[in-house]
């Protein structure tokens, strides 16, 4: 799945709001939700430059939050109407 | 001149720490603290990696003691850091927390004369002073000293609750940290940090006085009272009779909330932190509550407002609630 292919369909005002719902459920991940360090690291670098609703940022922070908890990410796309970035980061039934 | 600062205990990971306070750092906050305890992440670790990705919030150990960490360590440690951080560090220095140093076997004696040494020793450290230092407690030899320069002093703030580690606060710190969170008490502490500051010949007005608060926002006082429960039930159990009797909180009550702690019955010591407790002992609420509640902390004569644990029910949104909805009343915005 190409994460940056998908970011680039959320509509750009809607990427702020999605950004700090996707962060709160990193935060608020059990155990850091296994974010490996060089990712978490990234994710700082774009949020200290205030770039994680950027397409960059918006990238890496999906990737994280994927990994951390796909539930959680799938309803808060779900929240935002994305159902396409749902689908495409739902692993495939049967 | 008012300033803000916000304390983390580094139990999270390093980048959600890093992460808050990068938050913290754009919201214009000026100060952060790291706490310093045996059984969380390293507090050095945390702060070279939070200064790695900040560049104006100065930052620095909230508060470290000279019984488990020698006084040189801690100069060697925020010389360290202040070279990837120059002239952003801080150093909060206070005698520790009592039962916490038991837990190591190491007794809290003579804690002034213990603070005034390892200050004593910081900034002779960092000065790159010559000579011997011949303590009653402390001793270094006159070879000593740092291989390598420092620039600039390092700010020293003193951790102080009682009347006289307060009084020396206001002696020797370039800051105080107190330890308290309702107006009276913060009143009290501040006239005994400037009497100890008169009384060693200084103007009261040289020192940074801060309140080291307990503190928790969130959009309504419902929400944010219930983190402040578990923090203002360690704090009631904590405090001597003193201060309980002084705020209309019975003795017994705090001593029944100490024994469930220490017995693990959660629901039956925080179901007994009451609102007078809360009040006592955390700055709480809405905010527009926490902007009246510290409008009159800084009435008292503080100079620097920090905002301690828990800081919220979430802790990012309860930072920019601070910032976007407190910090504007007080200060301008970078």
């Amino acid at each position: 799945m190409e994460y940056r292919e998908l970011v680039k369909s959320v509509p750009r005002p809607m990427r702020e709001g999605l950004s700090e719902n996707l962060m709160d459920i990193l935060l608020e991940a059990k155990d850091g939700g296994d974010v490996p360090t060089s990712l978490a690291k990234t994710i700082l670098y774009y949020w200290q430059r205030d770039q994680l609703a950027s397409e960059a940022g918006l990238t890496n922070l999906l990737r994280a939050v994927v990994e951390a908890n796909p539930i959680q990410t799938a309803a808060v796309l779900d929240d935002f109407g994305l159902e396409e970035i749902k689908l495409a980061i739902s692993p495939a039934e049967g | 001149m008012k300033s803000f600062g916000i304390e983390f205990v580094p139990m999270e990971l390093f980048w959600r720490t890093t992460y808050y306070t990068i938050q913290a750092e754009h919201l214009g906050y000026d100060s952060i603290w790291i706490t310093d305890h045996f059984n969380n992440r390293n507090v050095y670790v945390s702060l070279a990696v939070i200064a790695n990705y900040t560049d104006r919030i100065k930052l620095g150990p909230g508060v470290t003691n000279p019984y488990l960490i020698h006084p040189v360590m801690t100069a060697q440690s925020v010389a360290s850091l202040n070279e990837v951080a120059p002239g952003r560090v801080i150093c909060g220095i206070g005698a520790g927390d009592r039962t916490t140093l038991e837990m190591v076997g190491i007794p809290m004696k003579a804690p002034l004369r213990t603070v005034r040494e390892a200050v004593e020793i910081i900034r002779r450290q960092i000065a790159r002073e010559k000579g011997s230092y011949e303590g009653k407690l402390f001793k270094t030899s006159a070879g000593a000293r740092f291989n390598f320069k420092m620039n600039e002093p390092i700010p020293i703030y003193i951790g102080a609750q009682g009347p006289k580690m307060l009084q020396l606060a206001g002696a020797l710190g370039d800051g105080a940290l107190i330890n308290a969170s309702h107006p009276d008490d913060i009143k009290r502490a501040v006239k005994l940090i400037a009497k100890g500051a008169e009384k060693a010949g200084r103007d009261p007005k040289e020192v940074d006085i801060a309140a080291y608060t307990s503190f928790s926002i969130a959009e309504n006082e419902k929400k944010a009272r219930k983190p402040a429960v578990p923090v203002v039930a360690y704090i009631v159990a904590g405090s001597p009779p003193f201060i309980l009797e002084k705020h209309g909180i019975p003795v017994e009550k705090a001593e029944k909330i100490r024994n469930d702690l220490a017995n693990r019955n959660w629901g039956e010591a925080f179901g007994a932190v009451d609102r007078n407790m809360i009040d006592t002992f955390a700055v709480c609420g809405s905010p527009d509550q926490c902007t009246e509640k510290i409008a009159t902390l800084f009435k008292t004569g503080i100079t620097h407002f920090v905002t301690g644990s828990p800081l919220g029910p979430n802790v990012r949104e309860s930072i920019k609630l601070f910032g976007v909805e407190v910090l504007p009343h007080f200060k301008e915005l970078p």
